[in-house]
């Protein structure tokens, strides 16, 4: 070949490829040291009014173009847009519901809000305000405004900047769905125009849907925030700077670095908490702000963050933020709650939380963990929801057994406990065949269906690879994972690769069930029993003497109820002591053991260690040859006293 | 007022004692119909459980995930279920609406009671106290008209104040009031049952409005008997539910169930008792309200001869 032609074909495979590179794991800018490529760096001022719920604020978005291609048009969220009565967010939720809200839900005209872009400018270009023009890359839907589309007159050069200068104002909706108000505490997140992110050769902009999360690039945020003086503010960032202004409120600045998002709160009500945790990297200030009446779950709220920063640190790589906000929502506000932003989460608890149900140390971990996986391991959550909900599920499991025991991590009394596992297993069975994990999050059958499969399956599906790859390798993987991956945005084949490369298999042909497809993993013991090997003598049977001689046939049998095919271990028990072990690979429909032996069989399982989570039904999945009905008679006691007492409730009408 | 409340206090029990056949029997009743309404469902457990490893979850502690699973199956044994235990509830309503007829007549007339005269008393009664429990539905309506508007405003409060505390303390007044107004009606209607048995009357509207009469001018008197066999009721419903929960072995079935059926059987006990107490006030309360005797004309005076007159 030709040296001119060697060299231009370098040259085309430079501009060419470089696209293509632009989305995987790029190097932090080296020259300023910062963890993270910072794509875009916003200054935003608003003023909150928090009688009417409104905000006023311009932004200014300088945008570094590391596409490798020049760009000329510019997609932006709007997300508050989906708050109209004929958003694709509320056309969805009318069809199947979201979190928290079911198809049916009363709309009040306060659970409408919005966003409008007043003006927007653009250096060099002007004012284009009137060029912005909304689209629906999704569904068409022209009714939904929560993208918006630029085209810029000249396209920005790779490795150019550009400054966009937004003036906007937001209508917080009364809380239905993250954002919003309740009372006289407003939670401020997804208020801003936001730039989408050049993904995969494209820009991925969605419309904001009933089951979708966020995808932003990283970046630096300096926002200044005027509110009433008598308001508490909490904040994803670093507070700079507070001014006191001659008309009754105060700005507080704030600025944080390397995140993809802002988000704040403010309310008269709260009360501070502040602690801090050493760690890896050094201190990080705790800052919790607890609505009314919650108080005595603050120490629970930061004996889980504390626990669970530990055991990161531990497991899967250092936090490198010096503070985590935890915002407390108000009773009213729950809807608030449950939510993860850059280095702020909302909680939730209630008024008379009993120590033995742990869902404010749930919500905690679940939140915290989001500062990994979504915070620094920026997937992009539309298109795979998993890869933060499902992998933070499956750590959660994790987590919460080792700081509040197996069995006891989610509810924990005399008479009735569970476990992550058990709470995560239940959340997967309770939908597991409509729709694969891999499924984009705005095409699920529904969001209990969405729920289901994105939180629980994935964290189901993980722990039953520990089986097959042992809880350490596992861990290795996420560990090696985070470190790789953080402050980019990897996708789900990056994960199962990482998992892959650390364990040294091919598990392709897990992964094709358990990620890509619908099949349901259900084994079960099909038989087992015992019978004299010569049958037909019956002089050699029922004497004592005999008894110690006589040679029995023992036959199990494993079926395959489900299309899952995965490896089964079987463990069988005799009557003499004796065990035997058996692998099998579980490809086929049913398999058969037999064994002869001076003995009975007593017992068979499959799965003994309970690590096959994704087993539709593990209640088949062990046989005793003695029937004990214990169990049995204890639901009967439950239903026939709950029966009873129906019957005398309603027997006061006589 | 009939009689001391303590009086009745004490004699209630002693009848409900003294004849504690009756509240074995309506135990019973209740029991098998228990029983029966669950028994599909319990089949299907026996079938999943009796064999199976896993039902250790259930049994060593409670494991709350796994009765959830089983729930989930296909052919899960709640999901079978579910509507027999609703039936078998209503038809131990018409049972009680039936049987009531013939406990208060022992009450009442302080007999005790033989098969015969108990069934003759129970089917007597048993259409006018019919009619009673539609008059009662009907009375129930405005109760829950205002345990709905309680609720709105419950909403209404919740929305406009940040504390938790203000829609709680509503709430626990709100219950407070709507409990005392059912026990109100409850014990209103009480009072027609004895009046309808004791007087033999036919007209449920007679004896509605007599009992209504009647309850007016007694009532701290009538409430009291009531309420305070209630509170004994409530207080030994959760002391049981407590030690089940909290103070048995998880791993213990008869004695959970001994447990449970003792909280059921003072239910029944407690209420009998309630009907026996009404039903000793009212026959006192007759007493008290004997009427004054007929006129009679005074006797002639009688003539009583002296010394000095000739005798006849």
């Amino acid at each position: 070949m030709r040296l001119t032609t060697v060299f231009a074909l370098a040259a085309a495979s430079a501009i060419f490829c470089g696209p293509i590179f632009s989305q995987t794991p790029a190097p932090a800018d080296s020259a300023a040291k910062t963890l993270s490529t910072r794509v875009v760096a916003y200054q935003v001022e608003a003023k909150l009014d928090p009688t009417k719920h409104t905000i006023a604020a311009s932004e200014t978005l300088t945008y570094r173009n590391l596409t490798g291609q020049p760009q000329q048009t510019f997609p932006f969220h709007l997300y508050l847009n989906a708050f109209q009565p004929q958003s694709t967010f509320m056309t969805e939720v009318r069809r199947s519901g979201t979190r928290g809200n079911g198809p049916d839900t009363d709309w009040d005209p306060k659970h409408f809000g919005s966003i409008t872009v007043d003006k927007l400018e653009v250096e060099g270009a002007g004012d284009l305000t009137n060029k912005m023009q909304f689209i629906q890359p999704d569904d068409h839907n022209t009714d939904d405004h929560t993208v918006v589309q630029i085209t810029l007159p000249k396209p920005i050069a790779p490795g150019a900047s550009v400054e966009f200068h937004i003036v906007f104002h937001d209508v917080l909706p009364k809380v239905v769905e993250r954002t919003g108000y309740a009372h006289d505490f407003d939670m401020v997140g997804q208020w801003f125009p936001k730039v989408g992110v050049w993904w995969k050769n494209t820009w991925n902009c969605h419309q904001f849907h009933a089951s979708t999360e966020f995808f932003a690039d990283f970046g630096t945020f300096d926002v200044k925030i005027t509110v009433p003086q008598n308001e508490i503010v909490g904040a994803g960032g670093d507070l700079v700077s507070t001014a006191t202004n001659s008309d009754g409120t105060k700005t507080l600045t704030y600025h944080s670095e390397d995140v993809h998002d802002f988000s704040w709160t403010a309310s008269p009500s709260f009360t501070v908490v502040e602690d801090s945790w050493t760690g890896s990297q050094g201190p990080v200030k705790i800052h919790l702000l607890v609505s009314p009446g919650h108080m005595s779950s603050a120490q629970r709220y930061l004996t889980a963050v504390k626990g669970t920063l530990r055991l990161f640190d531990e497991w899967y790589g250092p936090y490198p933020y010096d503070r985590i906000t935890m915002v407390d929502p108000p009773h009213g506000g729950g809807d608030a709650g449950g939510m993860e932003y850059p280095t702020l989460i909302t909680l939730g608890t209630a008024v008379h939380m009993p120590q033995g149900v742990l869902a404010p140390e749930v919500v905690t971990e679940h939140e915290f963990g989001h500062q990994y996986w979504y915070g620094m391991v920026a997937t992009n959550e539309f298109e795979e929801a998993w890869l933060d909900e499902g992998i933070n599920s499956y750590t959660e499991v994790k987590v919460m057994d080792a700081l509040y025991g197996k069995n006891t991590s989610v509810l924990n009394f005399p008479f009735a406990q569970m476990g992550e596992s058990g709470m995560q297993q239940i959340s997967y069975l309770d939908d597991p065949d409509k729709d694969p994990i891999s499924r984009y999050a705005w095409q699920f059958y529904n969001s209990n269906s969405y729920g289901g499969i994105t939180y629980g399956k994935t964290a189901t599906m993980l722990i039953t690879l520990e089986k097959v790859l042992g809880e350490d390798t596992l861990r290795q993987a996420l560990h090696t994972y985070f470190m790789r991956y953080r402050f980019t945005h990897p996708t789900g084949e990056d994960f199962l690769k990482t998992i892959e490369e650390v364990s040294g298999k091919n598990l392709r042909w897990y992964f094709n069930q358990a990620v890509y497809g619908t099949q349901v993993l259900d084994y079960s013991i099909g038989d087992a029993h015992s019978d004299p090997l010569k049958w037909w003598d019956t002089s050699a049977h029922g004497s004592k003497k005999n008894d110690k001689d006589e040679i029995y046939r023992t036959y199990v049998t494993i079926l395959r109820k489900g299309d899952f095919q995965f490896p089964v271990d079987l463990d069988v028990k005799f009557d003499d002591g004796s065990t035997a072990a058996e692998h099998w690979d579980g490809q086929d429909r049913w398999v058969r053991y037999q064994y002869d032996r001076k003995a009975k069989i007593t017992s068979a399982q499959i799965d003994a260690h309970n690590q096959m989570t994704m087993d539709r039904d593990y209640f088949n999945n062990g046989y005793t040859e003695d029937a004990n009905p214990r169990a049995a008679h204890k639901l009967r006691n439950i239903w026939v006293f709950a029966s009873e007492w129906l019957s005398q409730l309603l027997a006061w009408l006589t | 007022m009939a009689g001391t409340n303590r009086g009745t206090f004490f004699s209630g029990a002693g009848l409900v004692w003294k004849w504690q056949r009756l509240v074995w029997w309506l135990f019973a009743v209740c029991l098998i119909f228990g029983f029966f309404s669950t028994h599909e469902m319990t089949e299907r457990a026996y079938s999943l459980l009796n064999n199976s490893v896993a039902a250790q979850r259930l049994v060593n502690g409670f494991d709350f995930s796994a009765f959830v699973t089983l729930q989930q199956l296909p052919d899960s044994p709640l999901e079978i279920q579910q509507h027999n235990i609703a039936h078998f509830s209503l038809l131990f309503v018409v049972f009680m609406l039936f049987a009531t007829g013939g406990i208060l007549a022992a009450y009442v007339l302080g007999e005790k009671p033989t098969t015969t005269t108990f069934f003759e008393a129970a089917g007597h009664h048993f259409w006018r106290f019919f009619r009673l429990l539609i008059y009662l539905v009907v009375v129930l309506l405005p109760i829950a008209g205002l345990a709905a508007a309680s609720n709105a405003m419950y909403t209404h409060i919740e929305d406009q104040s940040i504390s938790p505390y203000r829609g709680d303390h509503f709430v626990e007044a709100a219950a407070v009031i709507i409990l005392l107004l059912l026990i109100i009606v409850r014990v209103w209607f009480d009072m027609a049952q004895v009046i309808a048995v004791a007087d033999d009357e036919k007209k449920m509207h007679r004896a509605l409005r007599r009992a209504f009469t009647l309850f007016r001018r007694n009532f701290f008197s009538l409430l009291w008997i009531y309420l305070r066999v209630s509170i004994i009721s409530w207080l030994f419903f959760a002391i049981g539910l407590h030690i089940w929960m909290f103070r048995l072995n998880p791993q213990s079935v008869v004695a959970a169930f001994l447990v449970s059926q003792l909280m059921i059987l003072t239910w029944v006990g407690t209420r009998l008792w309630q009907r026996a107490s009404e039903a000793i006030w009212y026959r006192n309360y007759q007493a008290t309200q004997a009427p004054a005797p007929a006129w009679a004309p005074a006797p002639a005076p009688m003539y009583i001869p002296t010394a000095a007159e000739p005798q006849p």
